[in-house]
């Protein structure tokens, strides 16, 4: 095959000349081709290597359904394997090559496997590498992973690129009445008519351009169609969106869409993304998808110049390129004598080889008048050629079999096996398409989806049938969004050929061997199904699995009625009752960066940031996430790391005092008449009696009787309070308490509120808070030690007049303060309270420090409130009310959590103080290092106080029953063993006389 | 609205990150109104007319509005957030009794931004699954709703739509508008 550019014709705009290079050829196209059109004009033959044999494959088709023409566009890290050339938007600039190839696709070395291509055959690698003897002693696997690396080499596709993707995506959400999906003539039809009646529309095109068969058929009639049509949308108000894909259909009329907004430019505008993936919701779709033209398996049909019969009419009508001058057409239906008289008219020699026996009136008369050599009962059976078909041998009808014909020479082979209807996204929706015997295809069955199929998507094949089909589907989506019934008349009648279309799958010929491939993209040959069916794989989703048939981006849209055709025969069956594989979204491949959208880098997840991230950035804080907030976790001074900064803002704070931020716990405002209510059942200890102007610590269960989570609630008046919680577990608390009120609970009278955004809150601590606070507060008299006992709490203002509410709270075991202000006040309090802060040698701290300052207190968190330890584990248990009710109170009564071995909260230090040791530990008794141990490490610091390393843990029973052994602390793959002591978690000032100081 | 005993200046979220651009263009338009007034009011089921109708005729609103809808003033707005709550815009509540309602101040607790411009729709549907258009969303309504991970609080207003966004997360959710306003040509007042 040689392709020419006609001297006139096409939709392509021959003022504008587009420079592209191909193998690292600069080669020239116009604006309106796709990349296969313009190296088909400039006499490409040859655009890949296939899958397993490295046969040379040409252009197949002249939409998504190509199966050879497959290449690689772009390069570094914008290369795209596996582009479909039939569907590339040619562009000023654009580079595209061959793959599968070494050194290229003219000369590929890895052609020697079509030599021994017999051993290539479906389930060779199963076969050779993990059941026969030996393999099956045993080594098989072994072997096959020495193997696996240069078969998957040899075997493939193109290579993606390694490197980041450079662009960006994004996604959207839209929203329409009536989704029409394909721009064709039943299409442009349907939108028509549906938005004329006032009901708002969004067709979409895969294509570049709307009008669907419309642009092949190069008549003014039909170009004028489209124009009248896209005219009557933009005045209707429609929306139009082309190089947009519906790759996938969903519940309650949801669509993916994939539009591709820059991949027909060499330089996007800056901003500009890549693709966006939208979600479309509709009420009613229509799919106005079309129909795939089908080939037929004979000897060599993979060989460059051999194509679909529909697809040498587009390249010559709306392309304008000649794709072969002595063309020879195969057909088993009327569809394939437009093309042919086409090619006729544009100069070339045509000869069909009609399967049937008799031709239609019409086209008899329309051959005779026209000079077309036609021979019925003929077909083809061998093509032949190196890399590209010079001959073809055909086979003539002898009864029901085929016997061998003449050869004739050609450069061009023009395949029809039939039309299958696109219903792929109908069956992403679970519905089976059902077969129909008349135009062999399958086709939708009745079914409940709000979905309408149009035009050749239900087998309907002639132009102005289809128009009436997109009619009707819009009167029905009209119908059914207004409720009422669809008027009078029937669909249109499927079908539309003069002469009846005859089955041809295979072409065979007793005792000849011959290569035919029925899935070109995966190398699947008639052979490789009948091989599946001798093995048993007789369903037909063992058959695609077994086989590849139809796998990856062709999901099945080209060989798999031919398979299954085979599949049939071999059984003994019809088609339908062979059924078909299920189809699944994509419909067309979609890029894993349109999924992503803008949701990556920075903004995989959303940073969320206390009102004084900027302030302790610009004070030199290093920060830590926690959860989706942004932490300080140090404050490192000239020199120092994360080490020397933890342990001088430790004995800092101990010393003298230390300002952090806390803003990150869970800030719940509590208010209404039964407020007092709902804390005292959610609480495990009692709060009925907790005086106003007082905060307690608490902790509140699960159901199940497991600590949920801790923190501190405050109370303002009878109606009115305030509940701090975890930073980890703010939301669920939150969530519980309203679940609670809603569902268990709704006559309280009390309402939750999150104000954790609303509040920035500061932790002075340290001997010389008070002193801090006096500096800052307006009235110092508001926070001496009688106003402001331990766990008081004042609402009150700061010196420079903001209002802020003070609790004396202490997580880090010094006498300490938590203050919170509104969060656009916060810097103005870090401002003053450091300006105090430093008038007393403290410190900034971080949550590095706070977690040395709790460990040594034996205060617990999250890590140690795990979801899997009670209140007593805790060593909380005294804390529980046994006077009341309360969430949790019933099942911590359970047996099992009242066993005395139970895993419960110790400290632990080194036996060798000088030792270090690691979270996540495993406690076992002395040299004992047995099955789960006898409890684990959940946190581990330098304590300062102390000198050495320290850590909090569980282990069986507790303190007393290890007290004075020595326990060995596992961590087998990364510190090692070492011997360590089980002491009181109250390691560091356990009566609590700093805190009350 | 700023504290009458403090002369502090209210600190806004995107403070550090706020850019207003030099040229208008004519796609979308992002700005964000500092100084936010904003007050809960939350009421029984029982207390609804009894509470909400004087609390809300405090700041010179008519009517209650219905679910997921705003009734406003020139200055003041009321939007029905839950069934049982109310956001008042523009304007500080009174204390109401606690047996008929309970008021909070929000004011610091959300990032006020407003988006409008022949393409506002589009960028909030790039990360909103919300029906935005007119006749599902009308002027003066109201959705609790969630945009990358993060709820948000959205009201179209006379002004275009008024974005309530938690103030920890402003800075995330300002740099998405951003990014994807830029392609329709990006003002920032």
């Amino acid at each position: 095959m040689t392709g020419s550019r006609l001297p006139a014709g096409g939709l392509i705009d021959r003022s504008q000349k587009v420079s592209f290079s191909w193998d690292k050829k600069t080669l020239h196209g116009y604006a309106g081709d796709t990349l296969a059109s313009a190296l088909m004009a400039n006499g490409e033959t040859v655009f890949g290597r296939s899958f397993k044999y490295h046969r040379p494959r040409g252009i197949m088709s002249a939409g998504v359904e190509e199966s050879g023409a497959i290449v690689t566009v772009g390069r570094g890290n914008r290369r795209d394997p596996n582009v479909k050339a039939t569907t590339q938007e040619l562009y000023n600039g654009l580079q595209a090559s061959g793959q599968n190839a070494w050194p290229n696709v003219r000369t590929d070395f890895g052609a020697v496997n079509n030599l021994f291509s017999r051993f290539f055959s479906a389930g060779f690698y199963y076969k050779t590498f993990m059941g026969i003897p030996p393999m099956e002693w045993g080594k098989g696997t072994g072997i096959w992973m020495q193997y696996e690396k240069l078969i998957r080499k040899a075997a493939g596709m193109g290579v993606a690129s390694r490197e980041p993707d450079p662009d960006t995506y994004e996604h959207g959400h839209r929203f329409c009445d009536v989704l029409v999906v394909g721009a064709g003539p039943s299409g442009l039809a349907a939108a028509v008519k549906a938005a004329q009646a006032g009901l708002d529309v969004l067709l979409v095109e895969q294509d570049f351009l709307a009008g669907g068969d419309y642009l092949n058929q190069s008549s003014p009639e039909a170009a004028a169609k489209i124009k009248s049509a896209l005219e009557a949308l933009e005045s209707a108000g429609a929306t139009v969106l082309t190089r947009t894909t519906a790759f996938g259909l969903y519940d309650n009329g949801v669509a993916g869409l994939l539009e591709r907004v820059t991949d027909h430019v060499a330089d996007a505008a800056a901003h500009t993304p890549r693709q966006r993936f939208l979600t479309v919701r509709a009420r009613h779709t229509i799919l106005a998808t079309g129909a795939l033209e089908r080939t037929v398996a004979f000897g060599n049909n993979d060989l460059p110049g051999i194509m679909t019969a529909s697809a040498a009419g587009i390249y010559a009508n709306r392309y304008g390129v000649l794709a072969g001058q002595n063309v020879v057409i195969a057909t088993n239906n009327d569809s394939a004598y437009a093309p042919a008289s086409t090619l006729l008219n544009a100069g070339a020699q045509v000869t069909v080889l009609d399967a049937r026996a008799a031709l239609s009136e019409s086209v008899a008369g329309m051959l005779e008048s026209k000079g077309m050599a036609v021979k019925t009962g003929s077909t083809a059976l061998n093509a032949s050629g190196k890399k590209g078909i010079s001959a073809i041998e055909t086979a003539e009808k002898n009864n029901d079999s085929w016997r061998a014909g003449s050869s004739i020479d050609c450069d061009l082979l023009l395949v029809s096996g039939g039309w299958s209807p696109v219903v792929n996204l109908l069956s992403h929706r679970g519905v089976r398409p059902v077969w129909d015997a008349a135009n062999l295809c399958f086709v939708a069955p009745e079914h409940n989806e709000p979905v309408q199929m149009a035009g050749a998507a239900s087998a309907v094949w002639g132009t102005s049938d289809c128009e009436e089909s997109g009619n009707h589907a819009a009167e029905a989506a009209i119908a059914s969004i207004n409720s009422h019934a669809v008027a009078g008349r029937g669909n249109v009648v499927s079908g539309g050929w003069d002469a009846p279309i005859a089955p041809l799958y295979e072409v065979m010929v007793k005792g000849r061997k011959l290569k035919s491939f029925i899935d070109p993209q995966h190398d699947v040959t008639a052979d490789d199904v009948r091989l599946a069916h001798q093995e048993g794989f007789v369903s037909v989703e063992h058959l695609k699995r077994y086989t590849t048939l139809g796998m990856a981006t062709d999901q099945g849209k080209m060989g798999n009625i031919i398979g299954l055709a085979l599949m049939a025969e071999a059984l003994g069956r019809e088609i339908p009752e062979v059924g078909t594989t299920t189809f699944r979204p994509p419909y067309t491949p979609i890029s894993l960066g349109a999924l992503t959208g803008r949701g990556k880098g920075a903004h995989f997840k959303p940073l969320r940031r206390t009102p004084m991230h900027d302030w302790n950035l610009a004070n030199g804080a290093t920060m830590t996430e926690a959860g989706l907030w942004q932490r300080p976790w140090y404050f490192a001074r000239q020199g120092e790391g994360i080490t020397e900064a933890y342990i001088r803002e430790t004995i800092t704070t101990r010393k003298t005092v230390g300002l952090v931020d806390v803003t990150s716990l869970g800030k719940i405002a509590i208010q209404g008449p039964d407020a007092t209510e709902l804390i005292n059942r959610v609480y495990s200890n009692a709060f009925a009696k907790l005086p106003i102007g007082k905060a307690r610590y608490g902790i509140m269960l699960r159901d199940d009787g497991i600590v949920m989570d801790d923190g501190t609630t405050w109370r303002f008046s009878d109606t009115d309070y305030f509940m701090t919680t975890t930073t980890a577990h703010a939301a669920k608390v939150m969530v519980w308490l309203e679940e609670l009120l809603q569902t268990r609970w709704s006559d309280l009278k009390v309402h939750v509120t999150s104000v954790s955004e609303q509040w920035a809150g500061s932790a002075v601590a340290g001997p010389n808070s008070r002193d801090v606070l006096k500096d800052c507060v307006e009235d110092p008299n508001t926070v001496t030690n009688d106003a402001l006992p331990f766990m008081g709490v004042i609402e009150t203002r700061l010196k420079n007049g903001v209002p802020c509410r003070i609790a004396r709270i202490s997580f880090s075991g010094e006498m300490a303060y938590e203050m919170y202000v509104g969060s656009d006040y916060a810097e103005s309090m870090m401002d003053l309270l450091w300006r105090s802060v430093q008038s007393y040698d403290g410190c900034l701290y971080g949550t590095e420090a706070l977690g040395a300052m709790r460990i040594e207190k034996g205060h617990v968190t999250g890590v140690e409130l795990d979801g899997r330890v009670t209140i007593d584990d805790a060593g909380l248990g005294a804390m529980a009310s046994d006077k009341k009710s309360y969430i949790g109170s019933a099942l911590r009564q359970r047996p099992d959590l009242n066993r005395s071995d139970r895993p419960a909260l110790v400290g632990i230090f080194p036996k060798d103080r000088s030792e270090t040791f690691k979270a996540g530990s495993v406690l076992c008794a002395e040299n004992k290092m047995e099955g789960h141990g006898e409890g684990w490490i959940t946190a581990v610091t330098h304590s300062p106080s102390l000198g050495h390393w320290i850590g909090l843990g569980y282990i069986t029973g507790g303190y007393q029953p290890w007290n004075g052994k020595t326990v060995t602390a596992a961590d087998p793959v990364r510190r090692g063993n070492i011997d360590v002591e089980i002491v009181s978690p109250h390691m560091v000032d356990p009566s609590g006389d700093r805190m009350r100081g | 609205m700023a504290d009458s005993l403090t002369t502090v200046e209210r600190v806004s979220a995107l403070a550090a990150h706020y850019k207003p651009t030099t040229e208008s263009q004519s796609g979308v338009t992002l700005c964000e109104v500092r100084q936010l007034t904003l007050w809960q009011l939350a009421v029984w089921p029982d207390t609804l007319e009894a509470a909400a109708t004087p609390a809300l005729k405090g700041v010179g609103i008519d009517a209650i509005p219905g679910f997921c809808q705003a009734v406003s003033t020139d200055t003041v707005s009321a939007l029905r957030i839950e069934p049982c709550k109310f956001w008042v815009y523009g304007a500080q509540l009174a204390a109401v009794d606690a047996n008929d309602g309970a008021v909070l101040d929000l004011s610091h607790s959300r990032t006020h931004i407003r988006i409008h411009g022949p393409q506002a729709t589009t960028i909030l549907n790039s990360y909103l699954p919300l029906d935005l258009r007119e006749r599902s969303f009308p002027l003066d309504s109201v959705a609790s709703t969630a945009m990358h991970h993060v709820g948000v609080t959205l009201w179209r207003s006379r002004q275009g739509y008024e974005l309530f966004v938690p103030r920890g997360f402003a800075v995330s959710i300002w740099e998405l508008l951003c990014e994807a306003s830029e392609q329709y040509g990006l003002t920032i007042t």
